[in-house]
């Protein structure tokens, strides 16, 4: 297979002071991983490095032929922020400007506009002002952009905050449609999203406390002391996505 | 409403105000098309420097808005109004005879300087606009204590009629370097508008999507204060067009750059050639300095646009 982006021994931090250190990870073409840890961990600040938005502190990322800046960059790499100021343009437009800066030709960029409009289910608002949408349905914009000019990886930073659980479900059936041709780095707290990847890497105590598949690493041991939760897993008779019930852990589990 | 309705209207509405201005004066009535020595050489000039001004603030006020990713940003907030100030009144204060405007310009040019000195360059909006209300404040506590300790009451009276906007007899040379200033602005503006839509989205988006954000930074500084600068020299300091225009712009027509900045500038323009008329004509002979005008003006609209967004 092959890698569109590795971290090798990478620090990362900010103002200087380290937050997350030698993580090691070889993102694959058309795999799916998730960064899962509590709350200050450095999922957002990793994700970050590897969208090469601020330096590593230490050792390297290297993205599958160099990470282009300027107007092609998009075409590598779409990236998702957990949070975004809020902005007047509306829907299409927003999707447009995920295109570059040396969009392709008018007809077929207008093409890509629709089709990730549609991917997102948002034709229907296509020209409904930005200010006016809800959380879930700017959520879907940004999404939509962040996809829109067919990037090689996707770094999405909580892909499912404001979104129902339908619509969670919806997303999760077209990230699989895109798995085996754009490969996705995401970070979540929702644990049923990051069973759904091939891989997960839970961050804990600054540096990478286990990775692996989700069955390997979504443990309760891991996730009690990574976390701080407990967890009931119930897997689908159907062979989807196991079923995480999660609670908060017991003294004695954190401590273990 | 469409961006092309509400283009059409402006510059229905400005040509309009445009001949409103060219008639009406303390000399009395004339009509637009009577090509006499009062509308050529006194008139003309005096409506064509306020509509510069209006849309080079209008202009400015769109760029800082984006540089600052903050609506309520204007030209003067990186202490622009406050170096400008104490180049005029140090200007009017040292050599009275001459025009305060190139003295104001430098002040303005010095007072940003030292902004982006202290703010560590035009890359953390924050820093820049704590960094630019300190200078602005500094500045104008020193201007304030020269006006007050000034012997001469002639001082004081100019200089508080500049402080406010004030557009005097300009000759038609004196409108080229502003309206070359405008233009290139503009045209830079244009060219550059997709940027400028994706850096309105934050730094980080607009880096994530291509953007060569510390350049594009730098280059809308340099553009603002430039713009702001030329305006200042040749108007004073005329309030408020550089807040409520573009902010107006963005309401009506949305974010994109290359829409709203022409709305802008037309409602910028329209605005200080409305205002300048009502401050010749309002209390004549004696005339009242035009910022105090687009204050009058601008603060009611803008409650209005607050209470429009807020329903």
């Amino acid at each position: 297979m092959t890698v569109v982006l590795e971290a090798v021994h990478v620090a990362v931090g900010r103002a200087e002071k380290i937050v997350l250190s030698d993580v090691n990870l070889a993102v694959e073409r058309g795999e799916r991983i998730a960064l899962v840890g509590a709350n200050g961990c450095g999922k957002t600040t990793l994700l970050r490095a590897f969208g090469g938005l601020d330096e590593v502190l230490g050792g390297t990322v290297r993205w599958q032929g160099g990470l282009p800046r300027g107007p092609a960059r998009v075409r590598t790499l779409g990236m998702l922020f957990q949070a975004e100021l809020p902005s007047r343009f509306d829907v299409r437009e927003l999707v447009t400007l995920g295109l570059g800066l040396d969009a392709p030709p008018a007809a077929s960029a207008r093409c890509q506009v629709e089709n990730a409009l549609g991917w997102a289910d948002l034709a229907h608002l296509a020209d409904r002002s930005c200010a006016l949408l809800s959380g879930g349905e700017a959520q879907r914009t940004l999404l939509a952009r962040a996809l829109v000019a067919n990037p090689k990886l996707l770094l999405l930073d909580e892909p499912t905050n404001h979104l129902d659980p339908r619509r969670q479900a919806v997303l999760l059936g077209r990230l699989d449609r895109l798995r085996g041709s754009v490969a996705v780095v995401l970070a979540t707290h929702d644990l049923a999203l990051a069973a759904a990847c091939d891989r997960v890497a839970l961050l804990h105590a600054g540096r990478v406390a286990a990775a692996g598949t989700p069955a390997d690493v979504l443990t309760p041991a891991n996730l009690a002391t990574a976390m701080g939760v407990r967890i009931r897993r119930l897997d689908d008779p159907d062979g989807g996505p196991p079923f995480l019930r999660v609670m908060p852990a017991r003294d004695g589990e954190r401590a273990a | 409403m469409r961006a092309p309705c509400v283009i059409v209207l402006l510059v229905l509405g400005c040509m309009v105000v445009a001949a409103a201005a060219l008639s009406l004066g303390p000399a009395g009535w004339r009509a637009p098309w009577a090509l006499d020595d009062v509308l050529l050489e006194l008139r003309a000039p005096r409506v064509l420097l306020a509509a510069i001004v209006g849309a080079s603030l209008a202009l400015a006020g769109a760029v800082m808005q984006t540089l600052l990713h903050n609506d309520l940003a204007d030209p003067y907030l990186l202490g622009v109004s406050g170096g400008a100030s104490a180049g005029a009144v140090a200007s009017l204060a040292l050599w009275p005879a001459l025009p305060p405007g190139p003295a104001a310009a430098l002040g303005a040019a010095g007072a940003v300087t030292a902004v982006r000195s202290v703010a560590r360059g035009p890359h953390d909006p924050t820093r820049l606009v704590l960094a630019g209300v300190a200078v602005g404040s500094l500045l104008a506590g020193a201007t304030g204590l020269v006006l007050v300790l000034a012997p001469a009451d002639r001082l004081l009276r100019s200089a508080t009629y500049w402080l406010f906007g004030g557009l005097g007899t300009p000759h038609w040379p004196a409108l080229i370097l502003p309206l070359v200033l405008l233009l290139s602005v503009a045209a830079w503006m244009r060219v550059r508008a997709e940027r400028l839509d994706r850096l309105a989205l934050g730094q980080d988006v607009a880096a994530s999507l291509g953007v060569d954000v510390v350049r594009l930074r730098r280059e809308a500084l340099a553009a603002s204060v430039a713009l702001t600068a030329a305006a200042v020299a040749v108007g004073g300091l005329v309030g408020f067009v550089g807040l409520i225009a573009p902010h107006a712009a963005r309401r009506s027509v949305g974010d994109g750059h290359r829409r709203f900045v022409l709305v802008a500038a037309l409602a910028g323009a329209t605005l200080v050639m409305a205002a300048d008329a009502i401050a010749r004509v309002a209390f004549a002979p004696r005339e009242v300095p035009v910022g105090l005008v687009t204050a009058a003006l601008g603060g009611p609209f803008f409650l209005w646009q607050l209470e429009r967004g807020a329903r």
